[in-house]
């Protein structure tokens, strides 16, 4: 991988091979590894090495991006060339007001040596332990187990120049046999918190439970979500409402100052928090901020990168994505603060509900009222008086996130690491009244 | 920079020398131009170019893929003995050694034909005629946000394998597309995209952008985002449905493309994309849809959005029938997976860029037209709704039932097309919903419409796809909420 100094280097000389007015100059390395498996057995397997690195050009008001994954003299050269040529053809965009200025972003230790040296063999012992596990219950196990390390580093002639070097380890398997199905996942910067005979116990054990699903009939139902399934409520969520952008355009339903959820409801973006250790810095370089989005159920605020803070006449949060996307700044370290129940707690208070893994497909019906559609899968359970009574088959959701996080009875203190789609959130599992399905 | 023709020696030698009784490698650069505007400006310009190569190999009857952006001879070995390396790390939890379905051996190019290659029109010209296209949405009073794309790329590969194999092939795929937005409060939002929600993507130069007519639809999409907002809501109920041609495209894509993967119908999916309802012993006896339901796999349609000359196992493109009269009768298949029903791959084998595994992905799915008008469709239908563009949608992890949202509609009564609805919904059981199709138009509506993002895989990939159809009907379909 690239050291800082290296890094740096790169990047100060792209610097120099640029006229424009304003010049910034993204570089992205990945060590990325994989091993998938399915039917106990090991199908795919593969290692990337790629570098890429993402020019951003300013004249006057005028922008222009490019990007190339040849990072020699020659490549470098070119990307930069790219994007001033890009920017002359541009019109002036008349929102826009400079790149931005910041400091160096605070130390976070998100490298760990051990993870960045795990090897194909090391992935296969991992999942070996998930396949003995499934094979003792006459199961069939398939997943995958990722280790990857990641340099982004970042650089533009207003002064920024920073560098974060990160590894990720994450398992996520589904233990299987016909109908029967349970699912379970675990990341962390260490691959050796990954304990793949925990996490394959836990998906035997839900497939083992989910024997003879009964069918139930849509409806309103109290529901307990477990972590993953809060999380995915929360992705959704934070990519209808959350950024500076949807926020800014009146498409967010985000309400500053008004209450959106229930009172116990509390989630920030926090890249810091040391269950994280997320860069802290975004891709235009800008130190990341800590961000209430919802305390005690009330709108406090949405992200920015520094484009919409400029239009907005507030400050980066130090969200901006790659520069070669439209969809604005976005949260990519979310903790839901946490209740002071537990999984056995809520199960047992619970009258009549259902117990839910996770969910599949989640899609909005209606964005601004933050309604979506998906299915259950992997593990769901009717709970009868206190207790799992038996599996029931995959249900279809119609909910308003909003309106179900207005609606949580209880939350667990333990919370979960949950990874989706590149975005990283710590929360909590929740009990969840009047839920609504609309088919099996 | 090292030719390909050695680089593919080096790498293909290194890995048999490690232990690879096969190999290949696919040497791929992709340049993509992407422009979008949003109200009278720029929101993004943007080259990008992604180069490097991704080598297979089987070592112990086991697959490994290593890849890198590095093209150098001491990399190329590195990355050959890494692949041979992740093999034999495969191997320890195998049941059976890999077979693979024989391939002719191919020393062959292939380009697909262009009228106009987009690379060639300047850039500011581009970036005018969606300025002049986002001022025409903006005409119509009550437009809030108005954007226009147009997306262009050229991917060269150069595949070669073991068992003799040379293929070079360039492809260029262009796309664009408009929208327009009306919003009456912070909760009520018209959108209309013009010709899909993705625009229309297909295997085509710039002349695509003149064939889609955008000058002629820009009033008409911005009129309809605006009447939206006063539209009546969906009805509920069991109606009869009418989809128009980019709608039946995603139902075509997954409710019978994904279905069919075979890949997916045999468990290497499970842990992420899901299964299959579609098992192997439904070949050949599941009735999949009604009698005049005919679908095939063609990656040689002219300008689909899936169309190749060669998959990336280096299977030459060929049309195959995938539903018969309603029965299904084939899958998409790989050289590994095709021997387990006794059959050569179709060539369905495909990679995002050159740092992913190829998979098993859809190439142009089509439903073959039928011979019915669109007003015919629509005279035979006494209660029910016609909906156009996508808008959201959801399937199960099994592909048996979906939920699917359109971004308009209209009332069908007693024969005629009524009253505007907004936010029209459908839902139903993939095998009865194709069972219940009564009618589809004829060639003359008939259009390949392209998926430029169709997502599969861990790590997740993105392939373009294509959907041929003509508009259809589908009796007694659950509508609304």
């Amino acid at each position: 991988m690239l050291s800082k100094e290296k890094a740096l280097e790169i990047l100060e000389k792209g610097l120099k091979y640029s006229d424009a007015d304003q010049t910034e100059l993204l570089l992205l390395e990945e060590d990325f590894y994989l091993t998938r498996f399915a039917e106990n057995i090991i199908h795919q397997n593969m290692g990337r090495a790629d570098h890429t690195v993402m020019a951003r050009a300013v004249l006057g008001k005028k922008l222009g991006v490019a990007v190339t994954n040849k990072i020699d003299d020659e490549g470098i050269k070119k990307v930069v060339k790219d994007a001033i040529e890009i920017a002359k053809n541009q019109k002036d965009d008349p929102d826009f007001v400079s790149l931005p200025k910041s400091g160096p972003a605070p130390e976070v230790q998100g490298f760990d040596k051990d993870t960045h040296n795990y090897s194909p063999d090391d992935r296969a012992r991992g999942v070996k332990i998930s396949v003995d596990n499934s094979q003792k219950n006459n199961l069939i196990s398939a997943g995958a187990f990722q280790t990857e390390t990641d340099v982004t580093s970042v650089a533009n002639s207003l002064g920024i120049r920073q560098y974060f070097q990160e590894t990720k380890a994450n398992f996520s398997l589904t233990i299987s046999r016909d109908e029967q199905s349970g699912w379970a996942q675990a990341f962390s910067r260490k691959v050796k918190n990954i304990d793949a005979d925990k996490l394959s116990q836990i998906a035997v054990q839900k497939a083992l439970s989910s024997a003879k699903p009964v069918e139930l009939p849509p409806g309103e139902y109290t529901v307990i979500l477990e972590e993953a399934a809060v999380a995915s409520f929360l992705l959704f969520l934070a990519f209808l409402g959350f950024g500076g952008k949807t926020f800014s355009e009146g498409r967010s339903f985000m309400k500053i100052g008004e209450k959106i959820t229930g009172d116990n409801i509390t989630i920030i973006e926090d890249p810091y928090d040391p269950v994280m250790n997320g860069m802290p810095y975004d891709y235009e370089g800008v130190t990341k901020k800590k961000v209430v989005l919802i305390e005690n159920g009330i709108g406090k605020g949405v992200v920015y990168n520094s484009y919409y803070a400029n239009k907005n006449k507030t400050e980066s949060t130090g969200h901006a994505l790659q520069p070669n996307n439209t969809f604005g700044p976005y949260p990519k370290n979310m903790l839901i603060s946490p209740g002071n129940s537990t999984l056995e707690e809520m199960i047992a208070s619970t009258e009549k509900g259902i117990l839910i893994t996770h969910f599949w497909y989640i899609n909005y019906m209606n964005p601004m009222k933050t309604q979506v559609t998906g299915t259950t899968r992997d593990g769901t359970f009717l709970i009868e008086k206190g207790k799992i009574k038996s599996a029931v088959k995959n249900m279809r959701i119609g909910q308003s996130i909003l309106e179900a996080f207005s609606n949580v009875e209880l939350m667990t203190k333990g919370r979960l690491l949950c990874p989706q789609y590149g975005v990283l959130m710590y929360v909590p599992a929740m009990k969840i009244n009047k839920f609504n399905f609309i088919g099996g | 920079m090292i030719d390909f023709k050695k680089a593919s020696e080096i790498a293909l030698n290194s890995a048999k020398s490690k232990g690879a009784s096969y190999s290949d490698i696919r040497i791929v650069d992709i340049e993509d131009e992407n422009i979008s505007v949003k109200n009278g400006a720029a929101e993004l310009i943007e080259k990008n170019n992604s180069f490097g190569f991704g080598i297979r190999a089987i070592a112990d009857g086991a697959w490994g893929f290593a890849s890198s952006a590095d093209l150098n001879e001491d990399n190329l070995k590195k990355t050959a003995d890494l692949a041979v390396k992740i093999a034999i790390a495969s191997s320890k939890l195998k049941k059976n050694d890999l077979v693979l379905a024989p391939v002719t051996r191919s020393i062959d190019s292939y380009k697909n034909p262009v009228q106009i290659d987009p690379f060639t029109i300047p850039l500011n010209e581009k970036l005018d005629y969606l300025l002049a296209l986002d001022q025409l949405l903006r005409k119509t009073e009550g437009i809030t946000t108005a954007t226009a794309f147009m997306d262009f790329r050229i991917e060269h590969k150069f595949f070669s394998s073991s068992e003799g194999s040379q293929i070079e092939q360039t492809i260029i795929q262009s796309g664009a597309g408009i929208e327009a937005t009306a919003m009456k409060s912070r909760r009520e939002m018209g959108k209309r995209s013009y010709p899909d929600s993705n625009g229309q993507y297909e295997s085509k130069g710039y002349e695509l952008i003149k064939e889609l007519n955008f000058e002629e639809n820009c009033e008409k999409t911005s009129q309809q985002a605006v009447a939206i907002l006063s539209a009546k809501e969906c009805p509920s109920g069991t109606k009869t449905l009418v989809l128009n041609g980019p709608q039946l495209s995603l139902q075509i894509h997954e409710s019978i493309g994904h279905p069919l993967e075979l890949d997916r119908v045999l468990g290497a999916e499970k842990n992420f994309s899901g299964t299959s309802f579609a098992t192997l012993d439904k070949l050949n006896k599941l009735k999949y849809g009604a009698d005049i339901v005919n679908v095939v796999t063609d990656p040689t349609y002219p300008g689909g959005l899936g169309s190749f000359g060669y998959d990336d196992e280096g299977v030459k493109a060929e049309r195959k029938e995938l539903i018969k009269n309603g029965l299904l009768v084939g899958y998409l298949t790989s050289r590994e997976t095709a021997p387990l029903i006794k059959i050569l791959s179709n060539g369905s084998m495909r990679a995002d860029g050159w740092g992913n595994i190829p998979i098993i992905r859809m190439t142009n799915t089509i439903l073959l037209p039928g011979n019915y008008n669109f007003e015919d469709l629509i005279s035979e239908v006494e209660d029910g709704i016609y909906v156009e563009t996508v808008s959201s949608w959801s399937i199960d992890d099994n592909r048996e039932n979906f939920q699917m949202g359109c971004q308009i509609g209209w009332e069908i009564k007693n024969g005629k097309l009524g009253e505007m609805i907004k936010n029209p919904t459908y839902s139903g059981n993939t095998v009865e919903f194709w069972n219940s199709c009564d009618g589809i138009c004829s060639e003359k509506y008939f259009k390949v419409w392209g998926t430029p993002n169709c997502g599969k895989g861990q790590p997740g990939q993105n392939a373009r796809t294509g959907q041929g159809c003509s508009p259809a009907r589908f009796r007694n379909v659950k509508v609304g909420s």
